[in-house]
């Protein structure tokens, strides 16, 4: 007995710790100003734990949405009714002339693409956004809401060597409003938040912040009167927000609330692949899979 | 009932369809017009409570992972996290050489710039915290009894697998196993003739949700049970177990595998 499990501490060591650094051949270049060496590759780090939810995505949540959200069709579509003729392709005058469609833009009134196994609802992003008004008279103001941020996502400029991530990002003013935005200064901070990362962070805001929010029954779903193809229900989004001292209840905070001057309330967009009408059910169907509770008003 | 489910499930399965109406049409177009016996199953699932254990493949990949991870991650904070020291910032420091030690092996940290005894001693403190704290609580095996003893009624077995309710039927002479089901009354939905059947069979002691209201392939309904328990109803069941997808495979009759293999879950 005692054999066979040192043998299996030997077998699980021989996998997870740390060997015998590889002999090193060649001499390695180093950086002329740092003195540092160069790895010869580019180092990327990938997954480095399984991840729940994306386990229980993949065996209860995607078999459920998939049958829930099936819509069947006998062979395939039909083309959109062409209501007037194009301009002849063949006209050299006008070849690259904008064709535009009749009836504007249709946007929120194209349907959902064809059920089937590839487009099942899922979660490519969550986006965490903060605006910090005091940051328009003095940029020192943002610093605590990066602050925060950066302890929620746990993400940093190419972070682990991906190019890809952004870490926490300044937004800054678009418009000039009277006396108040104008264009290129910063007004708020926000954060893409992407596979495990987004994964652990749905995880954290479930077991730990909205249980503990006093009064909070559940996001409060659009009264059944709304309009069903506006931008937002076609474009598979769902975003809340929490107030200032909900922040305080998500753990990498609470361990030293005391440390940050103020927190800042944010907006959470939780973003899926689904798109067409409906999306924006589909979308809430894969959120309450993950336990974010909806309620109508 | 069964003699109707074997008929449609001893053909292929796209025959198994809506087209069966028209089938019996052609072939008996003299005889009295013989509607199809619609009825009802439900695939009752307990989804997986258990995470997956990793394959030895997929540990070594996550600690490598975790190594590469490690030794290029910013530096930390100390000073923004812990008041300068407290103990659980010496708690913090101790376990933080453990877990450098077990990465990158015992050559790697120098040696602590503090006296042995003040090391011991923080040690001690560190210990006297955790007790206070409750830690070390043994952690919950994830192996369950009923999988050491083959109880396959109990919904503890096999946590990390999705597992599905099969009962032990006799029907007219013959053991069969399969799904709960049972028919449709005329002006039913299907999705109340299927929860009305689960009920019928296999008692009321159990919460169970059906997922949406259309059903899987033609009368099928997966479902997730949420609490309690089967206790059969009526003396045609025998038996019932919570089985995985392989383990279905060995006790259902052929055709009837075949046209329900798809819609189970392979892990």
């Amino acid at each position: 007995m005692s054999s066979s499990r040192a043998g299996r501490t030997v077998m699980r060591h021989a996998l997870t710790r740390f060997q015998r650094p590889p002999r090193i051949f060649r001499e390695i270049r180093r950086h002329p100003k740092t003195g540092l060496p160069q790895p010869p590759t580019k180092v990327v780090t990938r997954e480095f734990a399984p991840c729940r939810l994306e386990d229980h995505y993949h065996t209860t949540l995607k078999d459920d949405l998939m049958y829930m959200t099936y819509t069947h069709e006998v062979g395939e579509r039909k083309p959109p009714r062409q209501i007037r003729l194009k301009f002849d392709p063949e006209d050299p005058y006008t070849k690259h002339r904008y064709n535009p469609p009749v009836g504007g833009s249709q946007l929120g009134k194209k349907p959902a693409p064809p059920s089937n196994w590839d487009n099942v609802v899922r979660l490519e992003k969550i986006q965490l956004h903060t605006m910090v008004k005091e940051a328009i008279g003095s940029k020192n103001n943002l610093l605590p809401a990066i602050m925060q941020l950066k302890a929620l996502s746990g993400e940093s400029f190419q972070g682990g060597g991906r190019h890809a991530i952004e870490g926490v990002q300044i937004v800054k003013g678009k418009k000039s409003v009277g006396g108040w935005v104008r264009p290129g200064i910063p007004v708020g901070a926000k954060v893409d938040l992407k596979g495990p990362a987004m994964y652990d962070f749905l995880t954290t805001l479930v077991e730990f912040v909205l249980p503990r929010l006093r009064d909070f029954n559940g996001v409060v779903l659009p009264p059944a009167s709304s309009s069903s193809n506006t931008p937002a229900t076609v474009s598979g989004v769902i975003s809340f927000g929490l107030p200032p001292n909900a922040i305080g209840f998500f753990p990498q905070i609470e361990i030293n609330v005391d440390a940050y001057p103020k927190l800042y309330g944010m907006h959470m967009h939780f973003i899926t692949n689904a798109t067409g009408i409906g999306a924006q059910d589909r979308a809430r169907a894969l959120l309450s899979g993950f336990q974010i509770p909806f309620v109508r008003r | 009932m069964l003699s109707s489910r074997c008929a449609a499930a001893a053909r292929p399965f796209w025959r198994s369809l809506a087209t069966e109406a028209t089938a019996e049409q052609s072939t008996s177009s003299r005889a009295k017009k013989i509607k199809p016996r619609i009825s009802t199953a439900v695939i009752l699932n307990r989804a997986p409570i258990l995470t997956r254990s990793p394959t030895p493949f997929e540990k070594a990949y996550y600690s490598y992972q975790a190594r590469i991870r490690r030794s290029l991650h910013n530096p930390f904070p100390n000073d923004f996290y812990f008041k300068p020291g407290t103990l659980l910032e010496t708690r913090f420091n101790l376990e933080e050489r453990k877990r450098e030690h077990r990465a990158f092996g015992p050559g790697f940290l120098p040696k602590e710039d503090i006296s042995e005894e003040k090391r011991l001693a923080d040690i001690a403190a560190v210990e006297q915290l955790a007790q206070q704290e409750g830690e070390g609580e043994e952690l919950m095996p994830r192996v369950h009894p009923s999988d050491t003893n083959g109880d396959t009624k109990s919904l503890d077995r096999q946590g990390q697998r999705n597992l599905y309710l099969l009962l032990h039927t006799s029907e007219q002479g013959k053991d069969v196993w399969r799904f709960p089901q049972g028919g449709v009354a005329k002006d039913q939905f299907l999705h109340q003739a299927a929860q009305r059947d689960l009920l019928n069979e296999c008692g009321d002691k159990m919460d169970t949700w059906i997922v949406g209201k259309a059903p899987h392939v033609i009368f099928f309904y997966k479902a997730h049970i949420l609490a309690g328990q089967v206790s059969p109803v009526g003396d045609h069941i025998r038996d019932f177990a919570w089985l995985t997808k392989q383990e279905i495979q060995t006790r259902v009759d052929e055709p009837y595998w075949n046209t329900i293999k798809d819609i189970l879950s392979d892990f």
